[in-house]
């Protein structure tokens, strides 16, 4: 397959896919072949493939591996929950003009933090903002004082499991462990009309095909260059003149911001927003999406995040019990046997075959990747 | 011959001094009792109750309740003889029982020795008034004051002592002059101060202030503050200093028992940390191994002593993945039962050590030198044996009890040293130099030692790299079973125990340096001290945050959940922390290009 | 004597105690082509470690520049900031980006702007196009620029590494045993193109192998490091001669032939 077939091909699943997500499966919904159920089942699974694309940037391309994602996902989650929050207005269990959460701590008065959430663009700023930031922060600090591989990991983890204990409390003004939901209207429409969730759907899907498209630029450009020869050999790209930490810096942002547009579109989809989302367990199950779709493909960590999805919501119905048991046992075995996920499949099948045929192994440029750490 | 007779004598009387107070009431307390109820008038029936007062006599509780809830009468034999009984049977259909005489708790017969049966409705029922009834209770609070167990006199004492009852004082004088005990004698001091603080002679009160400045009582500091306000009122200066002169006493000696207190807790909450994060010391920092199911090592050992001790027991019935799998028990009591912690300790070692050489044949032996790779496979690990636990044990917490000698406090100067606490610091001590011990001079050590600085050369040097490979992640994770059954003595145990420890231990070693296990136990009791400082002393600077723009209100609000805003203070030095030292306190330096 | 380029003072450093580099002076002249031998151990790889900011000096000063204006401390350095003014490092064991192209290494190594937004709205002129291509040719790697790097033979990846140290274009480079597993030929390839470099470039080259050095120091100065510090200096045949350096490396018997 020469290059310029190969991106014929894949311009045209490309465009295919958009056509199917954007046009074909909201057009089935709005004619009642697809229940609004499985609509917003999918939109969440799609939520749940942006927070695997931005693992996928980190882990895949760059070699960091965060076990902060669901962190960033979480923040952009409550940032929108905020404003949501503000819509329900006084129609409230208490009939009051503040979060009922509020209303039950005693409150009398909305919070001065809370007053500017009832703007849209101002949430949906802070939905970028707040994760921006602390990403930045933390991703400054990190990587000056080039903390990497498993250090990285162990201290995203810790980030999250700070931020998730905070986010547990009261005091804390959010909701505590409850965080927010009863959420009715995004925009003055309301939440519960099918046309919403189609909306809701439609924008879910082009964030998720807009992140694509951007990886997939980003992967070409030098930049994409430089970030994966970070992962293969952060210090060669020191003694190349290339500041890592920057580079590093940038993608751990832009990954951050993916994962939290995840999130601000998963809170008005799923109908509820809380600290059980950013717990350390969350990201680790992200990044078994991305292991099982496959890690430093563009494609895996979609196809990981929907079929893991899947699996889970037929599983945790038909075997609650065994559940964990299975999504830990897979996750052992795609890391010992698959490290490609099944993205890698068609390859190693294919490999497997002529292999059985006794035909020449493949061209150097195709054989599978050494293992990376 | 007659020396001896000498000796004998003195010390029979010595015997008699020590318990002087029932050597001159001639009366036993239920003879009083039968005194009390046979008077004619109250004012002689209080007083022979007051004669009870402080008295140790096990009978005297439950005849005053019997008394207060009508239970006791007069029965009149045909001689016309009053005998005080308490009915001891059940009553019958009939209205009759059996009683027991109140003299000697001996059942009341006939001549010929056969239980009478009495009919209740014909027995007059011993009367009780009001102030009766406040004699009695009067008795029945002290009478712990006489009680063997000197915890248990302390607490009647400091629970009587808070209600600063004059009526009570002549009761404590008199134990304070036979108390040996010096705790006791201390509260009682601290109870009769209180009391004297209501006196109204300034002379007493003065007296009291005094004693209360020389005790540094810490239960005090209310009493003091409402009194210094009185005396304040009333214009005393006297007393007014002497109470603020006891108040800044009892503050500073306050300020030193928290500081001593907080100094205990960090040692402590150290040891844990240390206790739990060795064994990832060995796999992690010794083998760069990241073990994400350490945390569910330390559960394996917490459900190994949950197991001993049923087994010690009574046994139990545990819903084995949807069978219920009974455990016989020894039915073993007393300090054979105790001994179940002693036993516990190698089978929690043995268990988890067995878990994790299975865990490193199955999966960690692939990962070698795949950092990232293993954590994420010990993760999948961790997963299914949290749910393995559950299903084996229930989704519950479960109950390890303690055994006595672990559980209750070790008072030292008004700072509470719980046994549980104290025994884990001297556990610590005692691993890291077992560890240590094994590590430098068994020959294992030196073969754990040499395949972990360098597996090929081991190798090629003869030594079998595979074989010390898991026995060396055994042995880290045998120490997580060892931290797991004494976290079990601590806290909850139950499926997600270990997940409450795995980001702790990770970052104690972390900061210590990756492979430096002084690193490692420096950065555990750092880490612990610094927590708990936090947590005792965030609440003080919670107002001040107010002062931070913007989100001051904010932060004061957060600071108040002091041991969350602690832990978060804590993550975020250690990140500023790793700025500093990039490789934890004390780095191990390579000279490899990407390492 | 004109300004040096690189000039080392005085610098020690010491790993948990034991010391690599004790009192090092060390000069560079621009164009100069320099050799530096010494036996295992003698600091030779922690000398280049120091000069490129992978390891910092426990004392000493290490300085770069043409002119005592523009002199720089590197101690204070990055790895990043002393390549980027000019020093680049050819490592010891061949460090090239296995899972990138032969094409890919070389266009990161390119000399031109190395930061984020650089790197993002980077594009490749038709200047780059043809220096690219020129150095494939110089390192003999046109039929395989679109290999991996991970797959090309031991001494393929040597060349390639030197490829990726020409695209940078620096004015110093530090090459650290270039000969190690390359034929006879392609060893003597190695030295022509070392000693064209030098004169535009200047060089230090560390080696083990006598008939190169022999080769690439025909003009040049020869150091011999032992034990962290400068034993002698001079043209190669003077340090072949001095009876201390036979005694330390060239006297023991089965170096000799090295």
């Amino acid at each position: 397959m020469t290059p310029t077939t190969y991106r014929r091909l894949e311009l045209g699943a490309l465009t295919s896919t958009a056509i199917l997500l954007v046009a074909i499966i909201p057009w089935l919904h709005a004619n009642g072949t697809i229940s609004n159920f499985t609509i917003g089942v999918w939109g969440k699974y799609l939520c749940y493939a942006l927070l695997a694309i931005s693992v996928d940037l980190l882990w895949g391309y760059t070699g960091l591996l965060s076990l902060g994602q669901a962190l960033f996902f979480t923040l952009g989650g409550y940032m929108h929950g905020m404003y949501l929050m503000r819509m329900i207005g006084d129609l409230g269990q208490y009939k009051k003009p503040l979060p009922d959460f509020l209303v039950f701590l005693g409150w009398e008065r909305l919070p001065a933090f809370w007053e500017p959430f009832a703007s849209f663009p101002f949430a949906l700023s802070m939905v970028f903002l707040l994760p921006g930031i602390i990403a930045y922060i933390f991703g400054f600090l990190a990587f000056r004082s080039r903390i990497k591989g498993v250090y990285f990991s162990i201290l995203t983890q810790a980030l999250t499991y700070a931020a998730s204990i905070m986010f547990f409390r009261n005091n804390l003004l959010l909701g505590g462990n409850n965080g927010f939901t009863d959420f009715k209207f995004i925009l003055g429409y309301n939440l519960a009309a099918p046309a919403t969730s189609r909306a809701l759907f439609i924008a879910t899907a082009m964030a998720v095909l807009l992140a694509y498209v951007f990886c997939r630029w980003l992967s070409q450009t030098k930049f994409g260059l430089v970030q994966q020869a970070i992962r293969d050999g952060e210090n060669r790209v020191l003694f190349s003149g290339y500041a890592t930490a920057h580079f590093k810096l940038f993608v751990f942002v832009v990954a951050a911001l993916i994962a939290a547009v995840g999130g601000a579109l998963y809170t008005p989809q799923v109908g509820i927003i809380n600290p059980g989302e950013m717990q350390a367990d969350k990201s680790l199950e992200a990044v078994v999406w991305v292991a099982v779709g496959g890690r430093g493909t563009l494609l895996g960590p979609i196809i990981g995040a929907i079929t893991i999805n899947a699996l889970k919501s037929w599983a945790t119905r038909a075997y609650p019990d065994l559940w964990l048991i299975l999504l830990g046992g897979l996750f052992i075995i795609v890391v010992l046997f698959l490290p490609g996920g099944i993205v890698s499949l068609p390859t190693r099948l294919r490999s497997a075959w002529q292999i059985f045929r006794a035909a020449p192994p493949p061209s150097p440029a195709s054989s599978p990747k050494p293992p990376l750490t | 011959m007659m020396n001896n007779l000498t000796r004998w004598v003195r010390l029979a009387l010595r015997l008699t001094l020590l318990h002087g107070s029932i050597a001159l009431a001639a009366e036993t307390p239920r003879q009083l009792i039968v005194r009390a109820t046979l008077a004619a008038d109250a004012a002689t029936q209080r007083a022979a109750l007051a004669e009870l007062m402080g008295q140790a006599d096990t009978a005297i509780a439950p005849l005053l309740e019997a008394w207060r809830t009508d239970a006791l009468f007069i029965f009149t034999t045909p001689e016309g003889i009053k005998i005080p009984v308490l009915i001891s049977g059940e009553k019958t259909a009939a209205g009759t029982a059996t009683a027991s005489r109140l003299t000697d708790g001996l059942p009341l017969t006939d001549a010929q020795g056969n239980p009478l049966v009495l009919t209740v409705a014909d027995l007059a029922p011993v009367e009780h008034n009001a102030s009766l009834r406040r004699a009695m209770k009067a008795v029945l609070d002290l009478a712990d004051l006489a009680a063997t167990e000197p915890e248990k006199r302390i607490k009647a004492i400091s629970t009587i002592g808070l209600t600063q009852d004059v009526e009570k004082l002549p009761a404590f004088r008199a134990r304070l002059k036979i108390e040996t005990d010096g705790a006791v004698n201390r509260a009682l001091r601290e109870a009769i101060a209180l009391a004297q603080l209501k006196n109204p002679l300034p002379a007493a009160q003065l007296a009291a202030l005094n004693e209360l400045q020389a005790l540094r009582s810490l239960a005090s500091t209310d009493f003091l503050k409402r009194a210094l306000k009185e005396f304040e009122e009333a214009k005393d200066p006297t007393l007014a200093a002497a109470a603020r002169a006891a108040l800044a006493a009892v503050d500073e000696h306050r300020a030193s028992v928290d500081f001593f207190g907080t100094l205990f807790r960090g040692l402590s909450l150290g040891s844990i940390l240390l206790v739990a994060a060795l064994g990832l010391a060995i796999t992690f920092g010794l083998m760069r191994v990241i073990n994400m199911a350490h945390g569910e090592m330390i559960a394996v050992g917490a459900y190994t002593t949950y197991l001993v001790q049923a087994m010690f027991g009574s046994g139990l019935t545990i819903p084995c993945f949807g069978f219920s799998l009974p455990i016989f028990g020894l039915n073993l009591t007393g300090p054979a039962y105790q001994a179940y912690f002693i036993a516990a300790l190698p089978c929690s070692f043995l268990a988890a050590a067995l878990v994790g050489i299975a865990l490193e044949r199955s999966v960690i032996r692939f990962l070698y030198r795949r950092p990232l790779e293993s954590l994420l496979a010990t993760w999948g690990v961790s997963l299914v044996m949290q749910q393995g636990l559950r299903l084996m044990f229930g989704a519950n917490n479960v109950q390890v009890a303690s055994p006595t000698y672990l559980s209750g406090n070790w008072l030292i100067n008004d700072v509470i040293l719980g046994w549980n606490r104290v025994f884990v610091i001297g556990f610590a001590i005692v691993i890291v130099f077992g560890m240590g011990l094994v590590l430098t001079k068994t020959s294992l050590g030196l073969l754990i030692r040499a395949s972990m600085q360098n597996p090929t050369m081991a190798a090629c040097m003869g030594v079998r790299t595979p074989r010390v490979n898991m026995l060396t992640f055994g042995l880290g994770s045998g120490l997580a079973g060892l931290a797991g059954a004494f976290l079990s003595q601590i806290g909850n145990v139950g499926p997600s125990l270990g997940q409450g420890y795995i980001i702790d231990s990770f970052m104690v070693v972390v900061v210590g340096g990756v492979g430096s296990i002084g690193g490692t136990i420096l950065s555990a009791f750092g880490i612990g001290g610094i927590d708990q400082v936090l947590q005792q002393y965030l609440p003080y600077v919670a107002p001040g945050l107010n002062w931070v723009p913007g989100i001051g209100g904010f932060l004061q609000n957060l600071a108040q959940d002091a041991a969350v805003f602690g832990k978060i203070l804590v993550l975020a030095g250690i990140i500023l922390f790793l700025q500093w030292k990039p490789a934890g306190l004390f780095p191990t330096r390579s000279r490899s290009l990407e390492d | 004597m004109s300004h040096p380029l690189l000039s080392v003072e005085d610098v020690s450093k010491s790993y948990d105690g034991f010391k690599a580099i004790t009192n090092l002076t060390f000069y560079l002249n621009a164009g100069e082509l320099r050799t530096v031998i010494g036996p295992n151990g003698a600091g030779k790889s922690t000398f280049f470690d120091l000069i490129t900011g992978r390891a910092k000096p426990d004392c000493g000063k290490i300085e770069f520049g043409d002119t005592a204006a523009s002199t720089q401390d590197l101690t204070s350095l990055n790895e990043f900031e002393i390549n980027r003014l000019g020093i680049g490092r050819k490592f010891q064991t061949p460090s090239v980006y296995s899972d990138h192209t032969v094409w890919e290494n070389l266009l990161l190594s390119l000399k031109g702007p190395r930061g984020v937004f650089a790197s993002l709205f980077h594009r490749l002129t038709s200047t780059d196009h043809d220096r690219l291509h020129e150095i494939l040719a110089t390192v003999r790697l046109e039929s395989k620029h679109d290999w991996k790097a991970g797959l090309l033979a031991h001494g393929e990846k040597q060349w390639l590494e030197i490829g990726m140290l020409l695209a940078q274009d620096p004015k110093v480079l530090l090459v650290d045993e270039p000969a190690a597993g390359m034929t006879d030929d392609e060893t003597d390839r190695t030295g022509d193109l070392l000693l064209s470099l030098a004169g535009k470039h200047s060089l230090i080259v560390i080696e083990h192998d006598m008939a190169f050095v022999k080769q690439i120091a025909r003009h040049g100065q020869v150091t011999v490091l032992h034990q962290g510090s400068v034993l002698c200096e001079g043209k190669f045949e003077e340090v072949q001669a001095n009876p201390k350096v036979r005694e330390v490396y060239l006297g023991r018997g089965k170096h000799g032939s090295r």
